[in-house]
């Protein structure tokens, strides 16, 4: 008898151990947005004619704000997400990263096609009219301004450098910071993609 | 065997759902839902300084929408944004700033000159509290229509239609609470309790507590 409450009773906490395992809620490691309206719409420029936020209902969007100029960080956040994606494997066609220029003077739709397709063929890259962008990125949270350089054409950006999720519905869901890794990124997407 | 496992798996069923109510019903941590991004903006100040939404991070920042030729609606305004910042001593903030940002709705007549007479006319701590606003009209309607969703509306004497509002927001530019003046008349108690709300997330978000706010968040844990 004793043995059998000792054994139910080990039984018990196995299986409340596993249980909350594999049952725990997924942390994020991006910040998590729980907002009540969908994420704010537009519509910009790519190689291939207009792309509007809302084309890809259904998908997870991932957006960043960047330019072809960008020396480091953007080249560097690109790359994480290509080998997330990889990394995901078949389920990354639910996938779609947009890349808005914040460089309209230089960046043509054209270019930014090239430059995106280079960390990914499916990346997208838009752009739009100053107005268009300013909109966009101020709506987005994204504060950006141009670091004058040695001739009119060598100036830089400075930009922020979060990377957001927009869910199936059009929702912003999470908000990763600059420096989160290729790992993080795939954690959280598969997660997402379950949903 | 079978039957212990099968009791196994049922405890940690009702557990699991136990707890998860347990948590929705009592609530043991509240927090402020993240509600969306805070727009990000380039203004000029009453100083004629640039004020980025950059150089905001990393502090709260109550925001409100005014301006300097209006009328008693920006009274309350303003006595709600002292009030609150004369009470912050009351709020156990652990070293966090908090800042006030007081958007003006008119560039054309609001000039960094006008802005920092009506500064000095209302008594303003200029140190905290930032009069600011931009003359590229368009962007400032998005950043203060859309990015905050406060409307205002020019009308033809020069004044303006506009719901007073004030739109708290934390330090990684996310917004955390919006307050209707219209429907709220108090506002200042309600938004110290919710910057010590914040302010608490900070302090305890770390390690497994970090879960519990997650959880809190998930379950829709509001502060009142």
């Amino acid at each position: 008898m004793k043995t059998k409450i000792l054994l139910g009773t080990f039984a018990i906490i196995l299986g409340l151990a596993t249980g909350i395992y594999f049952f725990r809620p997924h942390t994020f490691h991006g910040t998590v947005i729980q907002s009540p309206e969908t994420s704010y719409d537009f519509t910009l420029t790519g190689g291939n004619g207009d792309v509007s936020l809302s084309d890809f209902r259904g998908k997870l969007v991932l957006i960043y704000f960047g330019y072809t100029f960008c020396p480091d960080i953007c080249p560097a956040t690109l790359g994480n997400v290509n080998q997330a994606l990889k990394q995901i494997g078949a389920k990354a066609e639910d996938i779609q990263l947009i890349m808005v220029s914040l460089d309209p003077q230089r960046d043509t739709p054209e270019k930014l096609e090239q430059y995106v397709a280079h960390f990914n063929p499916t990346f997208i890259g838009i752009t739009g009219t100053q107005e268009q962008v300013d909109t966009v990125t101020s709506l987005y949270g994204i504060f950006y301004e141009k670091k004058e350089g040695s001739e009119a054409t060598s100036y830089l950006i400075d930009h922020t450098a979060t990377l957001m999720v927009i869910d199936r519905e059009g929702y912003l869901k999470l908000v990763f910071p600059f420096g989160v890794t290729a790992d993080e990124i795939a954690d959280d997407l598969k997660y997402m993609l379950r949903q | 065997m079978n039957k212990y496992f099968l009791n196994g798996l049922y405890s940690v069923l009702g557990f699991i759902v136990i707890s998860a109510f347990a948590f929705k019903i009592f609530q043991p941590i509240k927090v402020l839902p993240r509600m969306q991004l805070s727009p990000a903006f380039s203004l000029v100040d009453q100083d004629s300084a640039r004020l980025t939404s950059e150089d905001l991070r990393g502090q709260f920042v109550l925001y409100t929408f005014a301006y300097t030729n209006c009328p008693e609606a920006c009274t309350a305004i303003n006595d709600t944004m002292k009030e609150v910042q004369s009470r912050l001593s009351e709020v156990e903030l652990d070293g966090i700033s908090v800042s006030f940002v007081t958007i003006s709705m008119d560039p054309q007549r609001d000039t960094p000159e006008a802005l920092n007479a009506y500064a000095q006319s209302i008594n303003a701590n200029t140190e905290q509290w930032k009069f600011a606003t931009t003359t590229n009209e368009t962007l400032l309607k998005t950043i203060i229509g859309s990015g905050f969703e406060t409307y205002y509306e020019k009308k033809e004497d020069g004044s303006f239609a506009f719901d007073p509002s004030f739109v708290l927001v934390d330090g990684w530019g996310i917004v955390r609470a919006e307050y209707r003046y219209a429907t709220e008349v108090s506002n200042a108690d309600r938004i110290l309790r919710h910057l010590g709300v914040l302010a608490e997330e900070v302090r305890n978000s770390k390690g497994t507590t970090k879960l519990a706010y997650e959880a809190a968040h998930l379950f829709l844990c509001y502060a009142p």
